[in-house]
C-alpha cells in the first residue's frame, strides 16, 4: 500500500501570546503570505507551505521572512515546517526561530519525541503507552499497525499514524449537502457571552447532524456578523475531533478578539456601546470544513460515570457565565496534603489524580480528613505561656508548648490540646521545590481543631478540623 | 429488558429525581442525621440553613450523595473533599463552583436545574426578592438548597454547639474523633427542637450517634470546666 506523503505545512507558534487582539493582528500579516490561514488553537496558526515557499523562494526563506513580519507587530515566532500538521506543530515547539523537517523525513523527526507530546490528542492514551514502557514516538512506530489498533483501538490507531508521521484526518473530502447550522440574533445580541451560549447549541445541532450521517468534522468556520455588517470569519482546526464545548470556547475566542480589536470600550459598557458601534451580533453561523468519516467513539470502558444530559446542561450554563474552569470535578488521589489529595478537573475535560493514591505518602496525616482545606494557607501565630511565638529547631525541638493560636489577624484563642511536630521534608532532590516543615494539629477551647504548619519560623494554618 | 442495560440504575434515579415536591419528597440522609430532620431526610423544594460551614453540611450533602444524588457546592472554595468522600459523597457526582462571582443567584438556579443538592455559601446577602426567586426555582426543580450561612424564611436551621475533640494530648496523640451537640430547629413541622450528640467525624471518618454512656464522659469537661467562663475571665 503506498501512502502519499502528507502535503508541507508551516506551522507559526507565538508562545508568549495570551491576548486575543494581537492573534487577529498576527492572522491579518500571515493572510499578506497566504490567504487561507487555519487558526490551530489560540496563539498557533498554520497554513498550506508548498503554494507560498515556491513564490518566495524556498521554505526556509519563507520562514525567515514570516518571522520578519510578525516581530513588526511585536511578536516573537516560532515556525515548524514539516510533512503534515502534527509534525509542523511539534517542529514549531523546538527551542530555534526556525526549524524545517525536510520532505519523507518527518518520521525520522518523530521518532526520539517522548510520547507525552501525544497528550493534545489523549491524555488517557500518553499516559497508558508511557506505563507500558513506550517513552518515545519511535518505541510506538516501531510496533505493527495490527497490533497498536487491535490493543489500543482507534485512539491507538490514530497515534500509531501519527507516530509514523502520517497525518490525521487521511480521507478528507467536501461535505456534498451544506451541513452549515446558524443563528440569527434579533434584536441584535451585543453581549459575546448569549452568543458563545448560543454557538454550544449550534455546534451540538451541527456535530448531531453529521453524526447522522456517519461524518464527523475536523475544521471548522466561525463566521459572525454584525448589525452594520461587518463580518468576521475564522476557520479553526483540531487534529483530533471537535466537540461542542471546543468549538464554543473558540467562538469566544474570536468574538473577543474581534470586540476589543475594534471597540476597545465594548467591555466596559456592553449593552450600549456595543450597539451603539457595532450594532451587535445578528448571525452566528458555523460550517463544517473538513469532514472526514467517523470511525466512532466508544464510552469509556471503565471508570468514569456517565453524566446525565440535565448535569451537562446545567454545568455548561455556568460554564457559559463564569467561563470553563469555573465548573470543577473532584478527583481524589494521594498526597501528603490534603489540598494534594484532591485533584480538580474542569467540567467537561478528562482527567486523572495528578498522584497516585495506592502508594503509601510517608508524613501524610492520619486520622480523619479535615472538613476545610484553605486554598491558601492562612497566616497565623502561635505564642506559648510568656506571649513569646513558638519556634521548632532544626532538630525538631519545639521551644514550649503551644498556649494561643490566633488565625488570619483574629484574637488568639487558648490552646487546649496539641500534637506535633511532624517533620515533612519534601522534594528533598529539588532544591527549587525543596521545604521543610514541622507540623502540627491544635486544638483550641471552642472545640475546634486545626492543621498548623511552620516553616522558617512563619506559622500557616492549612486545614480545619469541623 | 437487555436495550435498558444501556444506562443501568439511571432511569430509576431520575425519576426519583423529578418526584414533585407536593407528593412529599424527600432527600434521603446518613442514617446518623435522620433523628435530627422532621422527615428523616431534607424535604424537596426546602432551604436548610446550618449556622457554618462545616462538617455538617458536607454530611447532608453526603447522605443524598450516596444515593445517587448529583450535588454541586458553591461558594467554598475550602470545603474538605476528603472528608467529604469519607461521610459518603461521591466525588464522581459533584459539581464544585468555587466562586459563583457576583451573579451567584442565577449560577445557584442554573445548578438546581441539574443537580438535587446545592451546598451554597452565598458571597453576599441576597435582597428578599431575588430570595424568593431562588426559593420558587428550587421547588420547580424539587432539589434541596443547603444553606451555610443565613437564610430568612429556611424551612431548617442546623447548627453545631458544643463540640470536643478526642485523642490530643499536651504534645502527643492525634485527633481521632469529634464529639459535637447538632441542634435543629425550623418551621412548621421542624418546629419542635431536636438536640443530639453525634460523632462527627467518628474515628472512621463516618458519622455516628454518640452512646449515651459516652455522653457523661462528653458532658464531663464542659461542666468541670466552663469554656466561655474561661474565655472572659482570660482577657
Amino acid at each position: 500500500m503506498s501512502v502519499r506523503p502528507p502535503p508541507r505545512v508551516l506551522v507559526l507558534r507565538c508562545p508568549e501570546l495570551c491576548e486575543p487582539e494581537v492573534f487577529e493582528r498576527v492572522i491579518a500579516v500571515l493572510a499578506g503570505f497566504c490567504p487561507a490561514v487555519e487558526a490551530v488553537e489560540p496563539g498557533v496558526c498554520a497554513f498550506g507551505a508548498r503554494g507560498p515557499a515556491r513564490y518566495f523562494g524556498g521554505e526556509t526563506v519563507l520562514a525567515g521572512k514570516i518571522i520578519a513580519a510578525v516581530a513588526g507587530v511585536d511578536v516573537e515566532g516560532r515556525i515548524g515546517i514539516a510533512d503534515g500538521l502534527f509534525a509542523a506543530l511539534l517542529a514549531a515547539r523546538g527551542g530555534h526561530p526556525v526549524t524545517v523537517v525536510p520532505p519523507g523525513r518527518a518520521a525520522e523527526f518523530l521518532a526520539p519525541q517522548p510520547v507525552s507530546v501525544l497528550l493534545d490528542q489523549d491524555q488517557d492514551l500518553a499516559g497508558l503507552l508511557y506505563r507500558l514502557g513506550l517513552r518515545t514516538l519511535g518505541d510506538l512506530a516501531a510496533l505493527s499497525a495490527a497490533d497498536v489498533a487491535s490493543r489500543f483501538g482507534d485512539a491507538g490507531e490514530a497515534a500509531h499514524r501519527l507516530a509514523r508521521g502520517g497525518s490525521r484526518p487521511l480521507a478528507v473530502r467536501p461535505p456534498d449537502e451544506d451541513l452549515s447550522v446558524a443563528k440569527e440574533f434579533d434584536p441584535p445580541e451585543s453581549r459575546s457571552e448569549p452568543v458563545v451560549f448560543a454557538a454550544k447549541a449550534l455546534a451540538e445541532r451541527m456535530l448531531s447532524g453529521l453524526t447522522a450521517r456517519g461524518l464527523t468534522c475536523v475544521r471548522v468556520q466561525v463566521l459572525a456578523r454584525w448589525a452594520d455588517g461587518r463580518q468576521s470569519s475564522r476557520r479553526w482546526r483540531h487534529d483530533g475531533m471537535l466537540s461542542a464545548v471546543q468549538v464554543a470556547d473558540r467562538v469566544r475566542w474570536q468574538l473577543d478578539g474581534w470586540q476589543s480589536a475594534d471597540e476597545p470600550t465594548e467591555r466596559t459598557e456592553p449593552t450600549a456601546d456595543g450597539a451603539a458601534t457595532a450594532g451587535g451580533i445578528v448571525l452566528l453561523r458555523l460550517i463544517p470544513d473538513q469532514v472526514v468519516r467517523a470511525t466512532g467513539h466508544q464510552l469509556a470502558l471503565w471508570g468514569e460515570t456517565a453524566v446525565s444530559d440535565r448535569v451537562a446542561r446545567a454545568a455548561m450554563r455556568v460554564q457559559a457565565m463564569l467561563g470553563p474552569e469555573a465548573v470543577l470535578r473532584p478527583a481524589t488521589g494521594g498526597g501528603r496534603d490534603a489540598r494534594e489529595q484532591v485533584t480538580h478537573v474542569s467540567f467537561g475535560e478528562k482527567g486523572e489524580p495528578s498522584r497516585s493514591g495506592g502508594q503509601p505518602w510517608p508524613g501524610r496525616i492520619m486520622g480523619p480528613a479535615p472538613g476545610l482545606v484553605y486554598p491558601e494557607n492562612l497566616e497565623a501565630r502561635v505564642t506559648d505561656g510568656a506571649g513569646q511565638a513558638v519556634t521548632v529547631s532544626g532538630r525538631c525541638v519545639v521551644s514550649a508548648s503551644p498556649a494561643a493560636l490566633a488565625v488570619g489577624g483574629g484574637p488568639p484563642r487558648p490552646v487546649t490540646g496539641w500534637a506535633g511536630p511532624w517533620p515533612l521534608s519534601e522534594h528533598w532532590w529539588d532544591p527549587a521545590a525543596a521545604r521543610r516543615r514541622a507540623r502540627f494539629q491544635l486544638e483550641t477551647d471552642d472545640g475546634r481543631a486545626w492543621l498548623a504548619s511552620v516553616q522558617d519560623g512563619r506559622w500557616q494554618v492549612e486545614a480545619g478540623y469541623w | 429488558m437487555l436495550s435498558q442495560a444501556g444506562d443501568p440504575g439511571l432511569g430509576p434515579k431520575l425519576g426519583s429525581a423529578w418526584i414533585s415536591p407536593s407528593t412529599g419528597g424527600i432527600l434521603p440522609a446518613l442514617p446518623a442525621l435522620r433523628d435530627l430532620l422532621p422527615r428523616g431526610g431534607l424535604a424537596r423544594g426546602s432551604v436548610v440553613a446550618i449556622a457554618e460551614f462545616g462538617l455538617l453540611c458536607l454530611a447532608l450533602a453526603a447522605g443524598a450523595s450516596a444515593d445517587g444524588a448529583w450535588c454541586a457546592i458553591a461558594g467554598v472554595p475550602e470545603a474538605g473533599v476528603l472528608a467529604a468522600v469519607g461521610l459518603g459523597l461521591d466525588a464522581d457526582r459533584t459539581l464544585i463552583v468555587p466562586d459563583p462571582g457576583p451573579s451567584w443567584p442565577q449560577v445557584v438556579a442554573s445548578l438546581l436545574d441539574g443537580c438535587e443538592l446545592v451546598l451554597l455559601r452565598p458571597p453576599s446577602r441576597a435582597p428578599a426578592v431575588v430570595q424568593r426567586r431562588l426559593e420558587a426555582s428550587l421547588r420547580r426543580a424539587g432539589g434541596v438548597l443547603l444553606v451555610a450561612g443565613e437564610w430568612p424564611g429556611a424551612q431548617l436551621c442546623l447548627r453545631v454547639g458544643r463540640q470536643q475533640w478526642t485523642g490530643l494530648g499536651d504534645g502527643h496523640g492525634r485527633l481521632r474523633a469529634c464529639r459535637a451537640e447538632v441542634t435543629a430547629d425550623g418551621r412548621g413541622e421542624a418546629a419542635r427542637t431536636r438536640t443530639r450528640w453525634l460523632w462527627l467525624p467518628a474515628e472512621d471518618g463516618r458519622v455516628a450517634a454518640v452512646d449515651p454512656a459516652d455522653l457523661s464522659l462528653a458532658e464531663a469537661p464542659f461542666a468541670g470546666d466552663p469554656p466561655r467562663l474561661q474565655a472572659v475571665g482570660a482577657g
